[in-house]
């Protein structure tokens, strides 16, 4: 009975004791993480050579190359941000960028396009 | 007497997931249980199928959402051992800190949720806090904080950084391992919802082919965890618990955080002593698994988990299949909630550490 | 009372209005001051609960609307206000939409017993204390009433446990007060108020000798608020909402809202009886001493329902804190507990109480 009333009381401190520490919780738009180094968001590309191991390594089919009218396309509502593309890319041509807010209106927006062998361009 | 039939689930809030249990009552007296899954099927198995083994490394994180290393482990593992490739030691101990780091936020997250299962607000978002430091940490070096997809075949995907924030997190965490066990541990009415609740026994457990913690709880010292060529030259006791009941499964999960941060210290510590990564570079278009059946197993923190596949010679499996160990557990309600009043039913399924997109696959 | 009602009387008489009108309107005007005072007060609890919540668990809380979150209840309570009211198919329509309106009257009554300062009782009958405990339970049917309509099962399970708790909780409580109505040789809250009063201010609150009755009311008052530990008629992770799953819209903003006025009056009830309801901790009131004695013995009513909401509000804060702290019983531990454990102890105040008056010759201090 003394042991429960004990442990009753021990357990309402250890909540007690948080009451006067910094909250943890971040407002997001306002203050945000930075995000590091590494972060795999929206992916970008420039100097593509065209040799299609991005397309053959990606799990869900979102990488299609056009070769005639020389344009790379990603589709981001297929894309699950693994960054097969990137870490197998042998040029070096994709790259993970920070970006990570990617909600739009338009769903053609989700659909990026890069001029191959040119200054990257966005639909 | 009349029967009650009432299903719980697929949504409710304490299933964790789309768990459906079907329940026929006496009063709040569960009379039979019958668990139905399958709400959460992704078709896993089926998909390697059609992928290759590099495009299928990182849908692989998501059969366990909350442990996603385990199975990228596994995967990596069976092809590894296919291939004949040996692993350097700093590759080694790269891959068991992230794997004990990974059990220790699987862990604290099944604490926060089970205790919010019972009606207990804080510990959830303590433990929440502490998992944040962990996931920060993934999301540091592997770019992702839950579907990481770091390992690759041959080692991981770059080198590891960032080991000051492992070593404070190791620091801070047995303080804040204390704190839960100040306000859960010994606290009364946890006592009474767990003590002596859902007591499972060993032969019950044989017989329902659980593993884990579950069967650590019960009394079986099983931890394939030894015996594992990663964790050959680590130290550590499996946590073996005699009770069986709720609260043994909860106070070995605790017990089990404090385990495994010891084992991550003695990861760091290698990592500090090696400095040179060796890893072999796989080329994406030709890897090729010989002719065969593959099987390796690991002890992932909701029991023994296990790839099986069968090779033809391509470049695809033939066949792929997954053993996860929620799946055993969901079958173990059959058997365990007889019996139980509604409220126990809940806390019960909630110490058994079940998490749906590994049941489903 | 007596003092406001012949204030209004002649302020009528001053304007020519017979005094017929003023019999009949003078009780309608403390129902409106009531009913305007609950919504704030409510709203304010609710912020209150979930800014501690907040930082019980180390978060912020809600500070969005309006400046420190202060407009976030109201910004709930107009969005509930826009959704559909749903009636599931297969419910029992007119009880359903019968039970939030029952469970609203009770605490509008139950708040019009409470003694706010020595002349400010809306209802001032010699049997408060006993009408306040009849009334205070009777939310309990409007709870049976929506699981029993809801055609849910969750919602029966709720309703069904809600009635064994109040049951199970309500005797310690009757014992209890009749340990108070013993020290105090009365059932008016105002006079219990008034037994307490002493020059040692603490030390004569009926909490220091009726110490353990004060705890086990204080449990009692958790329980028939359906509060944690006792949650266990809406246990979310449980019974989903228990028995007011069904219910959306204003009807759902009804149930929750009534919770916290049921949480604000069981809390004054507490101090009145227990921490000398609207009387200073120090023995004396402090207004006099500090401001000029005409405008001191007008404040003088100001500070003591000051007093009266501060106690309540530290009740409300240790509900609360036990509430972040406790998770919830099972229901058969929870009625073990009031018929083995709180029943008993309870009976053992009132003897306890009984022999100490009988000892201090009729008058306790």
């Amino acid at each position: 009975m003394f042991k429960d009333i004990k442990y009753l009381i021990l357990s309402m401190l250890t909540v007690f004791k948080h009451l006067f520490k910094k909250p943890v919780t971040l407002e997001y738009p306002e203050k945000r993480n930075i995000p590091p180094e590494n972060f795999r968001g929206k992916p970008v590309v420039e100097n593509c050579k065209c040799c299609g191991i991005c397309t053959r390594v990606c799990p869900s089919g979102a990488i299609t190359i056009d070769k005639e009218n020389k344009v790379f396309k990603i589709d981001l509502k297929k894309c699950i941000f693994c960054g097969n593309c990137a870490y197998y890319c042998p040029h070096g041509a994709i790259k993970m960028s920070k970006e990570y807010e990617l909600g739009t209106k338009e769903k053609e927006a989700l659909v990026l396009n890069y001029k191959i062998g040119g200054a990257d361009e966005r639909n | 007497m009349s029967k009650l039939k009432l299903n719980l689930g697929p949504q409710h809030p304490s299933t964790h997931g789309v768990l459906r249990l079907i329940l026929e009552l006496d009063g709040e007296k569960i009379i039979s249980c019958e668990p139905d899954v399958g709400y959460l099927h992704r078709g896993m198995e089926k998909m390697a199928e059609k992928l290759t083994y590099i495009q299928y490394l990182p849908l692989v994180d998501r059969i366990d959402y909350l442990a996603g290393f385990f199975y990228s482990e596994l995967l990596c593992r069976t092809v590894e051992k296919a291939l004949e490739i040996e692993l350097s030691p700093r590759v080694k101990a790269i891959r068991v800190l992230l794997l004990e780091l990974n059990r220790i936020a699987s862990h604290l997250l099944w604490i926060g949720a089970f205790l919010m299962d019972l009606g207990a607000v804080s510990p959830f978002f303590y433990a929440f806090r502490e998992r944040e430091i962990i996931l920060q940490y993934f999301e540091k070096i592997s770019g992702q904080r839950m579907m990481n997809n770091y390992f690759v075949f041959g080692g991981v995907r770059r080198d590891i950084g960032y080991l000051e924030d492992v070593e404070n997190f190791l620091k801070i965490l047995p303080d804040k391992v204390n704190d839960y066990e100040k306000l859960i541990t010994e606290n009364p009415i946890f006592l009474q919802r767990t003590k002596g609740k859902g007591v499972l026994d060993k032969k019950t457990a044989f017989n329902f082919a659980i593993t884990g913690v579950n069967l650590r709880a019960s009394g079986v010292s099983l931890d394939f965890r030894k015996g594992d060529y990663l964790y050959k030259d680590f130290e550590f006791t499996p946590v073996v618990l005699e009770e069986g009941d709720s609260w043994a499964r909860y106070k070995a999960r605790v017990m089990e955080i404090r385990e495994s941060a010891k084992i991550a210290a003695q990861a760091l510590e290698i990592l500090k002593r090696e400095k040179s990564i060796e890893q072999t570079l796989i080329n994406p278009l030709t890897l090729k698994l010989p002719e065969g059946e593959y099987f390796q197993e690991i002890e992932a923190p909701r029991g023994l988990a296990s790839i099986y596949v069968k090779s033809t010679g391509d470049s695809k499996p033939y066949r792929l299949k997954w053993r996860t160990g929620s799946y055993y557990s969901v079958n173990l309600l059959r058997k365990i909630l007889k019996g139980a009043y509604l409220n126990d039913a809940i806390a019960i399924s909630g110490s058994l550490d079940i998490i749906l997109p590994e049941v489903d696959k | 009372m007596n003092y406001l009602y012949f204030l209004y009387i002649e302020f009528l008489a001053k304007h020519n209005i017979p005094q017929l009108f003023g019999d009949i309107t003078f009780y309608v005007i403390p129902c409106c001051i009531i009913f305007a005072a609950l919504l704030i007060v409510v709203l304010a609890l609710v912020l209150f609960e979930r800014k501690l919540l907040g930082w019980f668990t180390q978060r912020k809380g809600p500070n969005r609307v309006g400046f420190w979150g202060l407009l976030q209840t109201l910004a709930d309570a107009f969005k509930l206000l826009c959704k559909e009211n749903i009636t599931p198919k297969g419910a029992d329509r007119f009880l359903f939409n019968l039970a939030p309106i029952i469970i609203f009257v009770p605490v509008m009554v139950a708040l019009g017993l409470i003694p706010y300062s020595s002349e400010f009782t809306f209802m001032n009958f010699q049997t408060n204390l006993l009408i306040f405990i009849v009334i205070g339970a009777m939310p309990v049917l409007s709870i049976l009433l929506a699981g029993w309509a809801s055609n849910n099962k969750y919602s029966l399970f709720g309703a069904m446990r809600s009635v064994s708790q109040i049951l199970a909780y309500e005797l310690p409580i009757a014992f209890v007060i009749l340990s108070v109505a013993v020290l105090a040789s009365s059932l008016n809250l105002s006079q219990i108020t008034l037994a307490q009063s002493s020059a040692k201010g603490i030390f004569g609150w009926f909490g220091i000798p009726c110490f353990i009755g004060f705890v086990i009311m204080f449990i009692c008052v958790i329980a028939e608020l359906n509060r944690c530990p006792f949650d266990l008629p809406e246990a979310e992770s449980e019974l989903i909402c228990g028995y007011n799953t069904e219910y959306s819209g204003m009807r759902f903003a009804i149930f929750y809202l009534s919770e916290y006025a049921l949480l604000f009056a069981n809390a004054l009830l507490l101090a009145v009886l227990f921490l000398g309801g609207y009387l200073s901790p120090f023995g004396k009131y402090l207004s006099p001493m500090i401001f000029p004695p005409e405008i001191g013995s007008i404040l003088v009513y100001f500070e003591q329902a000051f007093w009266l909401f501060a106690k309540s509000f530290l009740i409300i804060f240790v509900i609360i804190w036990i509430r972040a702290t406790l998770p919830r019983l099972a229901a058969f531990d929870l009625l073990k507990f009031s018929w083995a454990c709180l029943l008993p102890l309870s009976i053992l105040n009132l003897f306890l109480m009984v022999i100490l008056k009988y000892l201090t010759g009729g008058g306790y201090v």
